[in-house]
């Protein structure tokens, strides 16, 4: 960047960028830039992650005692089924994408996404869909009741008798969703295999792009079936067509098909984009190159195909053949060799290096050591003869609130504490962050670990009211429930404080490699004056080599 | 690689394996009792997959903590770490490792579950073609030598009931004897239920619109909980039953009694709740309502008494 | 010395590359028909499924499906496809007239079909509540009749749109995807018509 005027730097400089102080609007704005996008994003997803946040401690309050006292079952039902869905189709999914719409085009050198205008409207159809979502406890006869699943006939049955009722509002938003995510899909295929900087070959990508890739051809190939099974659940539920009504010769089990044909691959949706969080954060922390660089990247994509063949585990005891349980218990361990591939990679980047436990490194190791005890207790699902056992307990209710909070929110976590300074241009209070991540890490273990002996002696997920037996643990996991809904205090004051007022961070405040680094704190509006040229793999820790041909050329003249 | 390091590592390797074998044995005490010959053939690769997973986890983990309390950067310290890459034959090993590992435990399961299988044939076929439905499972190998016991099982929202056709009983509890091979008819009336009775670590999905047979051997006197375990709906939590597992004796004795009873309703938690909930000052919002409490000819005033375990 | 000349031309074509903006429409519309087509290959799945497991299949009193006219439309139908690709080939050479002679006339034979259509719906003994064979039935034809109609109207914004002056000379990327599309839509058709009038 040597041979750029300064006068153009200035001009860039002055344009408005996200976070100068007097451009705060631009946040509520159509705006196009990704960078906007992406934190539009962040803070959209944040918010309904409370709102779910709140859903879920209602949720431990009434568990906290073995009758169904503190609220009525069907505001508890309502409770389970909002929990979900808000999770899934409000946070992670949107927060991944806000993170990836944010360093994607950074990552690659690209000044945007291929498309900016779908981009924006990808965006803003998540607050139509949170609308529609919060929208339906205003409806007669409440929100939908059914789960996040919907299985039919259950989601079929209409107690008002209502054209419009929560399960039909609820299908719209998931609808709706499906339509941004297949938008967000297209737009970052298309910008990361067409938009690289010059010299950037798959090979030099970072591996966070190659689990947005992996993750978003997920997202096209699976949401269509979802979408499919959708379409024929709202047929049956508002023209009386017999899909899957087994009164009218329709298969119910079917729904369960297409349903779990993505909604299982969507879990690898969302662990992907962590595994490359990880796979950003652990070189920069224990400054070595990451471990094996190209086979963890491939492992994505490899976790991406296998991903389409495991749904069934899902059904094992939907009455499927024995086959297809055998067939489904092998294809679903499979996805255990390039995981663990990726987790030994990441072990090895750590051991012998110079470790530096800022907060990003801490969630990041937290996230990591939460991930292996949670794909433990996935293979052992993956399992017919145990899943015989365990399917629909707590036992899974513990696994998957392991990989989600446990991994991917802590995941996010580190990627946002990590990433912040160059959001905005200011650093964050380290030690509200390390408060914020030892209150995480021991109210997750408090809240969710209890849930596997429960599930284990035979606690079924979704119940309102349980027998005595299970109350010790519950009472832990409301306990860790309550810690973890307290522990996002921090996480707010410190962002809203240092974006306000926190030290003016500099480009580079970690020392870390990669073309996101080289431009200014916060980036200005078109990323890059001129376009970097890559000749460096992107982990080149200790190897004191450039990365951009500028850098080259900087370092050849010193 | 010197001697030291493969001393230590082999001393590790010792203790994992020891803690390891530890956590496998302790994972027995996780459960209800073994109620059923399914059980324990659970209960045995459940063992096995923790042992496997403990290793795993203590050595995945105890490799991080080491990392952290003795690699750390000091202060003043910006220097980077060796710039190692890869390590082409360190990546084939545990790619393999874990490969093998998998089609070990794949194996192992589905060992256990061919066992299960002929204890309890559950080669169901969900897309059902109508002619492959007599056929639905392999005969066990000892039919014939063991006789069968057949009831029928009626899910509805929000409860179950029994049916003995042999003798035409109806109960709201299911009395099962010991030592005998129990073949039972799942139906539901109206929505998806689970049949999932801990103790016997077994649980099969009730599809509206057809019977699934289900087998299993109870082998444990007492008394246990049957719980729905596919979420039905809103009393979905209250849809539990008893499940007594008794001697033959007792068991003829029981079917007799309940046949010379005449029909009368049993109590129903979710008709209850429903009942009073009508009445409730703050009501939830609407719900299915539930079926009218069963009548049967053995019909328990109460709700499922089975002892915590 | 070698390998900076080599990026220094690498350079060169992926300058050229980024600002490929008609590139990048196409191969996103690519990407999209693909996942499109995941969810007509759901339906046909699950039509399949539904075939080959249901006991009664037919609703009563229905025999089967007349595969007479169906035919005649399939044949329309699949012919367009070579209608527009030699409008495409007219608009490649700049001869507008021949463009939208042609593209009119696949929009014609489109809706043909999709009137086609109509006439055998309204014929039919059964409807779309009539079991799982008159669901998946008109799900599945309705859904690709859904199709054809946007087919038709995006040739319909093509055509309008050759008659701004100079359009087409900034690219032709539009009517390109456009063309994709129906080809799309008749490679699914022909599908559709094996799976529900020829398997019967």
């Amino acid at each position: 960047m040597t041979n750029i005027p300064v006068e153009a730097i200035g001009v860039a400089r002055e344009q408005p960028y996200p976070g100068a102080p007097d451009n705060w609007k631009r946040f509520f704005s159509f705006s196009t830039d990704h960078k906007v996008i992406g934190i539009q994003y962040l803070v959209t997803s944040f918010f309904f992650f409370l709102v779910g946040g709140i859903f879920a401690m209602i949720l431990r309050g009434e568990l906290i005692t073995p009758e169904a006292d503190l609220v009525d079952r069907t505001v508890y039902n309502v409770m389970f089924t909002m929990h979900g869905s808000v999770m899934l189709f409000l946070w992670t999914f949107p927060s991944l994408l806000g993170l990836a719409n944010y360093l994607v085009p950074l990552m690659i050198g690209a000044r945007d996404m291929a498309f900016p205008r779908l981009n924006a409207v990808a965006f803003w159809m998540v607050p139509v869909v949170g609308i529609l979502m919060i929208g339906s406890f205003l409806v007669p006869g409440g929100p939908s009741q059914s789960g996040w699943w919907a299985y039919p006939p259950m989601s079929m049955q209409n107690p008002t008798g209502n054209l419009i009722t929560g399960q039909v509002l609820w299908i719209l938003a998931v609808a709706i969703s499906g339509v941004s995510s297949i938008m967000g899909g297209v737009n970052f295929v298309t910008t990361i295999v067409k938009m690289r900087a010059p010299g950037m070959t798959f090979f030099k990508m970072p591996v966070f792009v190659w689990t947005v890739l992996a993750a978003q051809l997920i997202q096209l190939y699976g949401l269509p079936a979802l979408t499919a099974g959708a379409v024929m659940l709202l047929f049956d539920i508002v023209f009386g067509t017999g899909f899957f009504d087994p009164t009218k010769g329709g298969n119910p089990v079917l729904f369960q098909h297409f349903f779990w044909f993505y909604s299982h691959p969507a879990v690898y949706v969302i662990i992907l984009p962590i595994f490359g969080v990880f796979s950003e954060i652990f070189p920069v922390y224990a400054r070595k190159p990451l471990f094996g660089y190209k086979i963890v990247a491939v492992s994505a994509l490899i976790i991406t195909v296998v991903s389409g063949i495991v749904w069934v585990h899902h059904l094992y005891v939907s009455g499927t053949p024995g086959w297809m349980r055998m067939f489904f218990m092998v294809t679903t361990m499979c996805v255990a060799v390039p995981t663990g591939i990726k987790v030994f990679a990441w072990t090895a980047t750590i051991w012998g290096g110079k470790l530096r436990l800022d907060t990003p490194m801490l969630f990041a190791l937290g996230g990591l050591i939460n991930f292996v005890f949670a794909g433990i207790t996935g293979i052992m699902l993956a399992s017919t003869p145990i899943d015989l056992h365990v399917n629909n307990t707590y036992f899974v209710v513990g696994h998957f609130h392991y990989v989600l909070y446990g991994a991917m929110v802590f995941g996010l976590f580190a990627a946002i504490y990590h990433w912040f300074p160059k959001m905005t241009g200011r650093m964050y209070y380290e030690g509200l962050g390390k408060l914020h991540f030892w209150l995480a890490f021991i109210g997750n273990a408090l809240n969710f670990i209890p849930m596997h002996p429960a599930g284990l002696m035979g606690m079924p997920r979704r119940v309102a009211s349980y027998d005595p037996e299970f109350a010790f643990w519950n009472v832990l996991a409301s306990l860790g429930a309550f810690l973890l809904g307290m522990s996002t205090l921090p996480f707010i004051l410190n962002m809203v404080s240092s974006w306000v007022q926190g030290k003016k961070a500099p480009d580079n405040p970690w020392r870390a490699i990669g073309l996101e680094w080289l431009v200014s704190s916060p980036p200005p509006v078109e990323n890059f004056e001129e376009l970097p040229v890559v000749i460096a793999e992107p982990y080149g820790y200790g190897k004191n080599e450039p990365l951009t041909e500028a850098q080259r050329k900087e370092l050849a003249e010193a | 690689m010197n001697i030291r390091t493969v001393l230590t590592l082999t001393v590790a390797a010792i203790v994992l394996a020891f803690a390891s074998w530890w956590m496998g044995q302790q994972s027995y005490t996780w459960f209800p009792p073994q109620a059923a010959a399914e059980a324990k053939l659970f209960d045995d690769l459940f063992s096995f997959l923790v042992m496997l997973g403990t290793f795993i986890f203590l050595g995945v983990t105890g490799t991080i903590l080491y990392s952290v309390l003795f690699f750390r950067a000091g202060r003043y310290d910006y220097s980077d770490g060796p710039p190692i890459e890869g390590n082409v034959p360190l990546e084939i090993v545990w790619t393999a490792i874990p490969l093998l590992l998998v089609f070990w435990i794949a194996g192992y399961s589905y060992q256990i579950y061919e066992q299960m299988a002929i204890r309890g044939p559950m080669e169901l076929v969900h897309l059902h073609m109508p002619s492959m439905m007599e056929s639905a499972y392999a005969a066990p190998a000892d039919e014939g030598t063991e006789p069968v016991e057949e009831i029928e099982v009626h899910a509805k929202q929000w409860a179950w009931v029994f049916r003995y056709p042999e003798q035409d009983v109806t109960s709201t509890e299911l009395h099962l004897p010991i030592d005998h091979r129990v073949r039972l008819a799942l139906q539901s009336e109206d929505v998806i239920h689970g049949f999932f009775v801990p103790a016997f670590r077994i649980k099969q999905d009730v599809i509206p619109g057809k019977t699934i047979d289900f087998e299993f051997t109870p082998i444990r006197v007492g008394k246990y909980r049957l719980r729905d375990s596919q979420y039905s709906g809103t009393y979905f939590a209250a849809m539990q039953a008893d499940v007594v597992v008794e001697s033959a004796d007792d068991y003829q004795q029981w079917l007799a009694m309940a046949a010379s009873t005449p029909p009368q309703p049993a109590y129903n938690r979710a008709a209850a709740e429903y009942q009073a909930s009508q009445k409730a000052l703050v009501p939830g919002w609407k719900t299915i309502p539930p079926a009218p409490p069963p009548v049967v000819n053995y019909a328990p005033k109460h709700e499922a008494t089975s002892p915590p375990v | 010395m070698t390998t900076e000349s080599s990026i220094a031309r690498g350079i060169q074509a992926e300058i050229v590359e980024a600002h490929d903006d008609a590139g990048n429409r196409m191969f996103g519309f690519i990407v999209f028909l693909l996942s499109e087509s995941v969810i007509f290959l759901s339906f046909f799945a699950g039509y399949i499924i539904y075939k080959t497991t249901t006991p009664d299949w037919l609703p009563p009193g229905v025999t089967g499906l007349e595969t007479h006219d169906p035919a005649i439309n399939t044949v329309v139908l699949v012919s367009s496809s070579f209608v527009i690709y030699v409008a495409e080939r007219y608009l490649h050479d700049r001869k507008l007239w021949g463009f939208r002679l042609f593209l009119l006339a696949t929009m014609a034979m489109g809706s043909y079909f999709l009137y086609g259509q109509a006439i055998e719906w309204l014929g039919l003994p059964f409807g779309f509540t009539s079991g799982v064979f008159g669901g998946t039935f008109y799900l599945l034809t309705g859904f690709h009749g859904l199709h054809v109609l946007s087919g038709i109207v995006l040739q319909l914004i093509m055509l309008l749109r050759s008659f701004l002056p100079g359009n087409y000379d900034k690219g032709t990327v539009g009517v390109e995807a456009t063309s994709l599309f129906w080809h799309f839509v008749d490679v699914i058709w022909i599908v559709l018509y094996i799976l529900i009038y020829v398997w019967q």
